[in-house]
């Protein structure tokens, strides 16, 4: 604060001095009166001119006679200026002008506050607690760590993980293509990339990410994401049987030990029910259901939470509350659902549809 | 502190530009407080180049805080365009002007010396009290350097269609031309208010036309360039509003810059060219209004807002209407210059004058009638290229057949005759080259050949004016040597501008009558043909820019059979905003220009992928841009004239 007001008194400082200066040198040259000097110079370019054969002899005559005119006329006109010293005047001036911009800087600053670079805020946030910060921090801190680590995947992979907790699938299959292709091999990063792509296709498995999730089977035949959402692409296709059958292979095939995967098992089972039901998939899932330990428990909750934020601002999406209402009550957070549920309905309470869907997507199973 | 000083510096030259106002306007016939007036003015410019560093250190270290980079840059830009983020918003541009205006009052101050003390002081007062609208403006309404108490994560980034090298520089050159104009503007206000306006006023009057011509003339064809491969329409002039908000000024422009000449040479005409340096501004400051407003839709329609857009027509209303009031009680008391007869140059440059006035007014009513329509009775009418062929282009068809006349003509009283004579060779190879076209060139195109006949019209009368000084052809080799060497560089000026024009026609009328259009869906390995061209598709690859992800097209051009270029068109996504671009890659052939877009990704045959491919063959293209760059360059070089040179007189005198 103190070096900002002595930085400022130093410039106007230099800017006093620029108008006295200034001042004192036109008093040392008042006198001379240049628009006689111009005449004279145009005199003696017809004089060249001529001399150079640019100008006919017959326009020397008249155009010499017409600029020596103007010349003379405009000695009769030239006054010499008084030279009054307005000193006092110019040194009001110096010191009024630093007070007036201090008076509007103050309306319209924001004194003493410090420059905010980004590196020294990423610096910051890396020093403290990283548990306590939101997820456009986190994925800043990752963004960054990628810089510095290029080929590290599993940082490629932290930092998809969060930009897809932020609703940020394109971020997500940028740092996700980046991580298969230094680690090829492994199954998790081509099914994470996979599933951005049907997070940014809006929830459709399109030939994108049919081929991302192949590529992960390649490499582990029992990678559940990749399994789930190729045979979700089989019924997407209009090849009901065959998908369903593998999404019984797949429920069968889960391990049934964590709570998260038990909210896993009866989400698919839900699902299976409401396929064999409506012989497609129902309209109003678009979203994947959550996926075991892909990318991991927190990073679940975050692509829920960031789907909240996202309706936060743009609340106009139906599917999207149907899908917030569901992940609530699938992770058993009865209280969040129920608030979703409600903001919904009294945001659509004109949709019949929507209700009935929002009333479905709550009795979802945990 | 950075950010904090900027926006101290900003304010401090608001108060400086006050202070400049008052002692410049009492300093006519008081050497100490002009002498005050220029040091305020050069440290007003100081001030506001600071706040400029400012803003751009801001930008460079992605300071969040301040709200103008969280709105216009992100820490995923490249570091160019980072840079550039200071001058692609609403609020950095209005500080740019304010830079270039201060700029110029400094100019001013630190060049004039040969000015007479009363008309170097009050030129400096009214370039003041632009100072005070200008920087007030920036200051209150929209000051670049505001903060942001709560500074987001990430920036939301400047619109990727202006992340383009042609694009970083041409703001500068553009606010360089349109501001340069308010020098002239506070001559004219100056010359009014002293009531003396004379050959002398004319000469110091020239230099910063000639300097603003030049820079406008330079920022619109890099704005043009720009719309031709950025845009990827194949286009490279539109009649856009925005294009014309920056084409009027450039217009009067020109029409000033001869009729100065009139009055520097003859002291005649003088008040019509106060009136159009009164006019140059008075559009630069309509075009800054059009575009800040919120009245037009477009990449430069950065302000949607109408209060900001009321307070910028408020200052326009205020300068211009000051200025023309002044020019309406003032000009009939002038005394008249030399007079001049019915045939003579003066009357040609007088011809000239009206045309180009006529041919502003036309682009004024077909810019500003739609807008006018739309607050009348909300109807969207479109005035478009078709309106602008039928008044614009016969009016610059007239101005160009009359033009290579002006150069041949005497002063005072001419002979169109002798003139004519000594431009049978030009108008006979030109009608040579026409009748070449026509026969030659397919599908035959007599209102096109006609066009091809005034370019060549324009190139040949400015080689025969310089080939008549010389005595080309007639006097012994060492003799035309002698002359040509001492050709003052105010006369090469013309003839490169004169001769840029030319080259420009010859460029627009191939181009828009000879343009082949191709476009089809191509899998890979498909095949379209552009004319003689023919483009085969080779690979799309995925790849990742900076801040963008990329479908990078390979395309191979043929001619004949033969390979001629290796095109890589490109089509961007750039996540942070949304947008898609296309980045157009072109070939090179001689003067012509084979133009490729990539476009969307469809479902082509069988289930495989294509992609839309459209190219176009542009004949003569490269003339578009290289004829109006010879014209800034021959401003220029009429710029360092010896005679236009101020200090050099002082010796002289």
């Amino acid at each position: 604060m103190f070096a900002f007001w002595i930085a400022a008194a130093a410039l106007s400082a230099v800017v006093g001095w620029l108008m006295l200066n200034g001042a004192r040198a036109a008093t040392r040259f008042a006198g001379d009166d240049p628009t006689l000097a111009v005449h004279r110079r145009q005199l003696d370019e017809i004089d060249d001119l001529a001399a150079r054969g640019l100008l006919p002899e017959s326009e020397v005559r008249s155009a010499r006679a017409e600029a020596g005119r103007r010349l003379l006329a405009a000695a009769d006109t030239a006054t010499a200026p008084e030279s009054a010293a307005g000193r006092r005047l110019v040194l009001a001036a110096a010191l009024i002008a630093p007070l007036l911009a201090a008076g509007a800087y103050v309306t319209v600053g924001a004194p003493g506050l410090k420059d905010q670079p980004f590196a020294a805020r990423l610096a910051e946030w890396r020093s403290g607690d990283l548990e306590r910060l939101d997820m456009p921090r986190l994925a800043a801190i990752l963004r960054a760590i990628t810089v510095e680590r290029p080929n590290d995947a599993e940082a490629y992979y932290k930092l998809a993980s969060v930009e897809l907790g932020q609703g940020d699938p394109v971020a997500a299959g940028s740092a996700l293509r980046r991580a298969v292709s230094i680690a090829p091999e492994r199954a998790d990063l081509w099914a994470l990339l996979g599933e951005s792509f049907v997070v940014q296709a809006e929830g459709r498995v399109d030939n994108d990410a049919k081929a991302a999730f192949s590529e992960a089977l390649k490499r582990d035949a029992t990678n559940v994401s990749a399994r789930y959402f190729l045979s979700r692409a089989e019924i997407q296709d209009g090849r009901v049987a065959e998908g369903l059958a593998g999404w019984r292979a797949l429920l069968t095939a889960l391990p049934s030990a964590a709570p998260s995967e038990q909210a896993v098992r009866a989400a698919l089972t839900a699902e299976i029910a409401a396929v064999e039901k409506a012989g497609a998939l129902p309209t109003t899932t678009p979203a994947p259901a959550p996926q075991p330990g892909v990318p991991d428990d927190a990073a679940i909750r975050g692509m829920v939470d960031g789907l909240a934020a996202r309706l936060e601002t743009q609340p106009d999406d139906p599917e999207g509350w149907v899908r917030l209402v569901r992940a609530w009550a699938v992770l058993g957070e009865t209280g969040k659902r129920d608030a979703a549920r409600d903001r919904a309905r009294t945001l659509f309470k004109d949709n019949p549809q929507v209700l009935q869907a929002l009333d479905q997507a709550a009795e979802a199973p945990r | 502190m950075t950010a904090e000083l900027g926006a101290f510096a900003l304010a401090l030259a608001l108060a400086l530009s006050i202070g400049q106002t008052a002692l410049g306007l009492f300093g006519a016939r008081r050497p100490a407080l002009a002498g005050a007036a220029s040091g305020a003015s050069l440290g007003a410019f100081l001030c506001v180049t600071a706040a400029f560093a400012a803003l751009m250190v801001a930008f460079v270290t992605s300071d969040f805080s301040v709200a103008n980079v969280a709105a216009n840059s992100n820490t995923a830009k490249p570091m160019l365009y980072k840079v550039a983020g200071a001058w692609g918003s609403h609020e950095g541009s209005m500080l740019l002007w304010c830079m270039a205006l201060t700029g110029y009052g400094a100019a001013v101050a630190a060049f004039g010396r040969d000015l007479p003390l009363a008309l170097r002081s009050r030129v400096i007062g009214v370039q003041g009290v632009l100072g005070v609208m200008f920087l007030a403006y920036t200051v209150f309404a929209s000051n670049p350097l505001a903060r942001l108490l709560d500074p987001p994560v990430e920036g939301r980034s400047l619109n990727p269609l202006l992340q383009d090298p042609a694009l970083v520089l041409h703001p500068p050159f553009l606010y360089l031309g349109y501001v340069g104009f308010s020098v002239v503007f506070s001559f004219a206000v100056a010359a009014l208010i002293g009531g003396r306006i004379d050959a002398a006023w004319a000469r110091w009057v020239r230099p910063w036309t000639l300097a603003a011509w030049s820079m406008l003339t330079v920022g619109i064809t890099l704005g043009s360039f720009w719309a031709y491969y950025e845009l990827g329409w194949g286009g490279w002039w539109f009649w856009d509003p925005v294009e014309n908000a920056s084409f009027m000024p450039w217009l009067i422009g020109t029409a000033l810059l001869h009729s100065a000449v009139v009055t520097e040479k003859r002291g005649a005409l003088s008040g019509w060219t106060l009136f159009l340096a009164l006019a140059a501004f008075t559009f630069s400051m309509l075009g800054a209004f059009l575009v800040r407003s919120g009245v037009l839709t477009s990449v430069h329609a950065f302000a949607v807002d109408p209060t900001r857009g009321a307070l910028l027509l408020a200052i326009l209303g205020a300068a211009s209407g000051a200025g023309f009031a002044l020019f309406a009680w003032r000009a009939p008391a002038l005394q008249p210059g030399g007079l001049f007869a019915p045939v003579s140059r003066e009357s040609l440059i007088v011809l000239n004058n009206i045309i180009l006035t006529a041919a502003t007014a036309t682009v004024l009513l077909g810019t500003l009638y739609p807008l006018i329509r739309e607050a009348m009775d909300g109807e969207a009418v479109s005035v478009g290229p078709p309106y602008f062929n039928l008044t614009f282009t016969p009016l610059m068809a007239v101005a160009f057949l009359i033009l290579p006349f002006g150069p041949l003509t005497a002063w005072k009283r001419g002979d169109l005759g002798a003139a004519g004579q000594r431009l049978m060779l030009a108008a006979a190879a030109a009608i040579i080259f026409a009748l070449a076209t026509f026969a030659l060139v397919s599908p035959r195109k007599a209102l096109a050949a006609a066009g091809v006949a005034l370019g060549f019209w324009l190139v040949f009368g400015a080689l025969a004016e310089v080939a008549e000084r010389t005595r080309a052809f007639r006097a012994p080799a060492a003799e035309v040597w002698r002359r040509l060497v001492g050709l003052p560089r105010g006369a090469w000026g013309m003839t490169l501008a004169h001769l840029g024009l030319g080259l420009f026609t010859l460029g627009a009328v191939f181009e828009t009558a000879w343009k082949i259009e191709a476009a089809e869906a191509l899998s890979l390995g498909g095949r379209i043909e552009v004319g003689a061209y023919s483009l085969t598709l080779d690979s799309v690859r995925t790849g990742e820019g900076p801040n963008y992800i990329a479908e990078r097209g390979h395309v191979t051009v043929t001619h004949g059979g033969r390979v001629i270029c290796e095109a890589r068109p490109e089509r961007r996504f750039y996540p942070t905003g949304k947008q898609t671009t296309s980045e157009v890659a072109l070939c090179n052939r001689g003067l012509d220009q084979i133009y490729i877009v990539l476009g969307e990704r469809r479902a082509g045959e069988g289930g495989r992928p294509a992609w839309l491919v459209r190219g176009y063959f542009n004949p003569w293209v490269q003339l578009i841009f290289l004829g109006p760059l010879l014209m800034a360059v021959g401003g220029l070089v009429s710029l360092s004239d010896r005679r236009l040179r101020l200090a050099a007189g002082r010796k002289a005198a």
